[in-house]
């Protein structure tokens, strides 16, 4: 690297610091420390109780610091105050803090070597940015002298992270390393959330510096425009023409994302349906951010969402889009999205997501839970309660209507396990309160639509990347973030095996995590697409002549409680048994490899041609198989 | 208002490694031909100036524009229509 760059940048830099006051100054301001000792003081102020990460050369100077650190600041109960958990893969460490990240609404930290640990946790970062989870990743890179010279175990991560991530700092001077810790956790978890990487040559962890215990790194242009969003109150006028709007509709609904989750706005979003009764589906991403059990929530919307939800959307004359952005999973077809609909309402944190896919007629970019609270007191103290005021009687019998005539249902005459049914008898014993972790396919699809969720953040899923293996992982970090919570793996056999390893982990750490593995010989999804687009070619999604035995699999990894279920008449007995065990469980059940995922809006269709499948009343009827092209997505 | 024309985005940016990098690679995952990109220092030696053009319509220009401003070391970006 040439040496006036590095000048350069050290004159950029310079850290914005605010005097401190005497009150203020940190404990160990002035102390000397390496780089290392200061990345794991910063992520201990940050309140960081967990990592999650995989050792390697370019790292082990932090790795040490971690260990001293632990060593000499024992808890009460004399456990470590910043325990590093070693997955069996980076991928691994960086599902995890997801899933940690996902279920406590905290930022996930993962800390590996440079080259490939830094590219196995490509997927993980990419796929955190896609749904807007909060991540700081730390990774160890080459020294600094060496960068651009094709060392041992160098990668590009600035470029190849830069592409992927909310954004990622590397650190050629130490001097600025500890305020750009802290402007990475600052920046992951403002805004719209998102992962950070920063990656933090070999050298500059060990070089002696002098901790200053504050500061961060000017980013004016982020700081200004996030200011900007966060203070934007929605005024009278902006309240008074939503409500004029909403006073004109007699069938408005709710299409709430992932962003109500994210922004802690889901109480708000109670109060605003209490006040309003305005009922509810939510996205994917969404479920959980309103109660699902409540008589006006319609579970969730889309490709494979209730049917009772889909049809509510076209039948709406009003949208209020919450933290929501018109995906195509949602808005196959943006302009036959909520046909009926004369007004669509958008609140976002994120200015781009405004009108991004499909045009609003009023928008507020702004904090969701204060613009709900802020519509609430405007309603109030203007009288409107169209609610109480029986405005939409008609509404609600015909949203309750919809979801007793177009429940979702199945074959339950089967002599084959059906999917469904699993999950139905887990909820039944679980309330909509487990933690529920996924892989990616039908049986991600059949845990979305027969779980209930009654609160936020019990819904962990890959949604926009939609990426198998997922599920262990993200579940092993789920029970980091809530250790008395029950949190269930529902996984796929394909999925599964994309990170088989982390099952290890579950059992090394003692975590009382449960798997249930809807094991359908093979890739569900990618067959139920082949069924209709390709006319049955199942071109490498057929695992039927695969010899694994998970049970012995599991139990080679420590698992004590590991049963395959393969008779119907055993369902509840040994779901029961499996939920009550104290410690890991792996529960096998051989399902029906032809049960499919319904509701089906094909790609590129819209609501109204929606496929129901045998056992779930349609409309309409569906429309054909030959109007499915098979180059959609 | 779909109709495609030519467009130049200022961006005043932080001087940071990679900066650049990330604002070229926004524009081609996005799909968007940077026709012409001119990047210059300004007084403040920790911010430069880049200029660049893009076709587009109205709306797809709007788009990449807020995607920009999303970028951290962004600054600014201001933005006008030229003739076509
Ligand atoms: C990493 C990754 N590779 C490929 C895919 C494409 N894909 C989507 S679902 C699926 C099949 C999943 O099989 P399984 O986990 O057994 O779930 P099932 O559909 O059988 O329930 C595949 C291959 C993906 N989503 N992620
Ligand atoms: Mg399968």
């Amino acid at each position: 690297m040439p040496r006036n760059r590095t000048i350069v940048n050290a004159q950029l830099m310079n850290t914005q610091s605010t005097p401190a006051s005497a009150g203020n100054l940190h404990p160990l301001a002035a102390k000397s420390m390496s780089g290392a000792e200061v990345i794991v003081q910063v992520l201990a102020d940050e309140g960081v109780d967990v990592m999650f990460g995989y050792s390697g050369g370019a790292i082990l100077p932090v790795y040490d610091a971690v260990f001293r650190y632990n060593a000499t600041h024992p808890n009460d109960d004399g456990s470590e105050p910043l325990p590093l958990i070693v997955p069996a893969n980076e991928q691994g460490a960086g599902f995890m803090a997801a899933g940690y990240a996902r279920a406590s609404g905290k930022v996930g930290v993962a800390v590996v070597t440079s080259g490939p640990g830094a590219t196995n946790m490509v997927t993980p970062v990419r796929d955190s940015m896609a749904d807007s989870i909060p991540l700081v990743v730390i990774c160890g890179q080459v020294g600094v002298a060496a960068i651009g010279s094709d060392a041992f175990q160098e990668a590009p991560v600035s470029t190849i992270m830069g592409a992927c991530a909310k954004h990622v700092f590397l650190v050629t001077d130490a001097s600025v390393l500890e305020a750009t810790l802290r402007t990475a956790f600052e920046i992951a978890r403002s805004g719209r959330p998102g992962p950070v990487v920063v990656d933090v040559p070999k050298d500059v962890q060990n070089t002696a510096l002098t901790f200053a215990g504050q500061g961060q790194l000017p980013i004016p242009g982020y700081r200004a425009r996030l200011r900007n969003v966060q203070s934007a109150q929605l005024d009278d006028a902006g309240c008074a023409s939503f409500f004029e709007a909403l006073a004109k509709a007699e069938r408005p609904l709710i299409y709430a994302g992932g962003g109500v989750i994210a922004s802690g706005a889901a109480e708000a979003l109670r109060g605003f349906v209490a006040d309003f009764g305005l009922p509810v589906t939510t996205t994917l991403m969404g479920l959980g951010a309103f109660d699902t059990t409540d008589p006006l929530a319609l579970h969730f919307l889309g490709m494979h969402g209730t049917a009772y939800a889909n049809y509510a959307v076209e039948d709406c004359d009003f949208v209020l889009t919450l933290g929501a952005r018109f995906d195509d999973r949602v808005a196959g077809v943006p302009d036959k999205f909520a046909p009926r609909a004369k007004f669509i309402a958008q609140v976002d944190i994120d200015p781009a997501e405004i009108g991004k896919v499909k045009t609003v007629d009023w928008h507020h970019i702004g904090d969701l839970r204060r613009t709900l609270e802020r519509l609430r007191e405007y309603g109030a103290a203007h009288g409107i309660q169209p609610r109480q005021d029986g405005r939409y009687a008609a509404w609600h019998a015909h949203i309750a209507e919809l979801k007793r005539v177009h429940a979702l249902n199945y074959d339950h005459d089967s002599e084959l396990i059906q999917p469904y049914a699993v999950i139905e008898a887990i909820n039944r014993i679980t309330d909509g309160r487990a933690i529920i972790s996924t892989g990616v396919g039908q049986h991600q699809m059949w845990a979305a639509q027969y779980f209930d969720y009654r609160a936020p953040r019990h819904w962990l899923s890959s949604g926009s990347m939609g990426t198998m293996g997922f599920g262990l992982p993200a579940a092993i970090g789920a029970q980091f973030a809530r250790r008395d919570a029950t949190v269930i793996d529902i996984d796929g056999d394909g999925s599964i095996r994309m990170n088989l390893g982390e099952l290890e982990t579950v059992t090394t750490y003692g975590l009382p995590v449960k798997i249930v593995l809807l094991n359908n010989r093979g890739d569900g999804m990618v067959r139920q697409w082949q069924k209709l687009f390709f006319k049955g070619r199942f071109a490498s999604s057929d695992k039927s002549l695969h010899t694994k035995d998970f049970i012995k699999a599991v139990q080679a990894d420590g698992f004590t409680w590991a049963r395959r279920l393969e008779r119907k008449e055993e369902l509840a007995d040994t779901i029961a048994e499996f939920l009550a065990f104290e410690g890991p469980a792996f529960l096998e059940v051989m399902i029906d490899p032809d049960a499919g995922v319904y509701p089906m809006v094909g790609p590129g269709m819209s609501y109204a041609q929606m496929i129901t499948g045998d056992f779930i009343a349609s409309r309409q009827r569906a429309a054909g198989d030959e109007t499915l092209r098979n180059d959609m997505f | 208002m779909n109709a495609v024309t030519q467009h130049t985005l200022t961006i005043m940016l932080q001087n940071e490694t990679g900066a650049l990098v990330r604002v070229a690679g926004l524009f081609a995952s996005r799909s968007y031909n940077i026709d012409s990109l001119n990047v210059a220092a300004t007084a403040d030696p920790a911010i430069s100036k880049l200029v660049l053009s893009i076709r587009g319509d109205d709306q797809a220009v709007v788009q990449i524009v807020r995607q920009t401003r999303k970028l951290i070391d962004v600054l600014e970006v201001s933005h006008q229509a030229t003739a076509d």
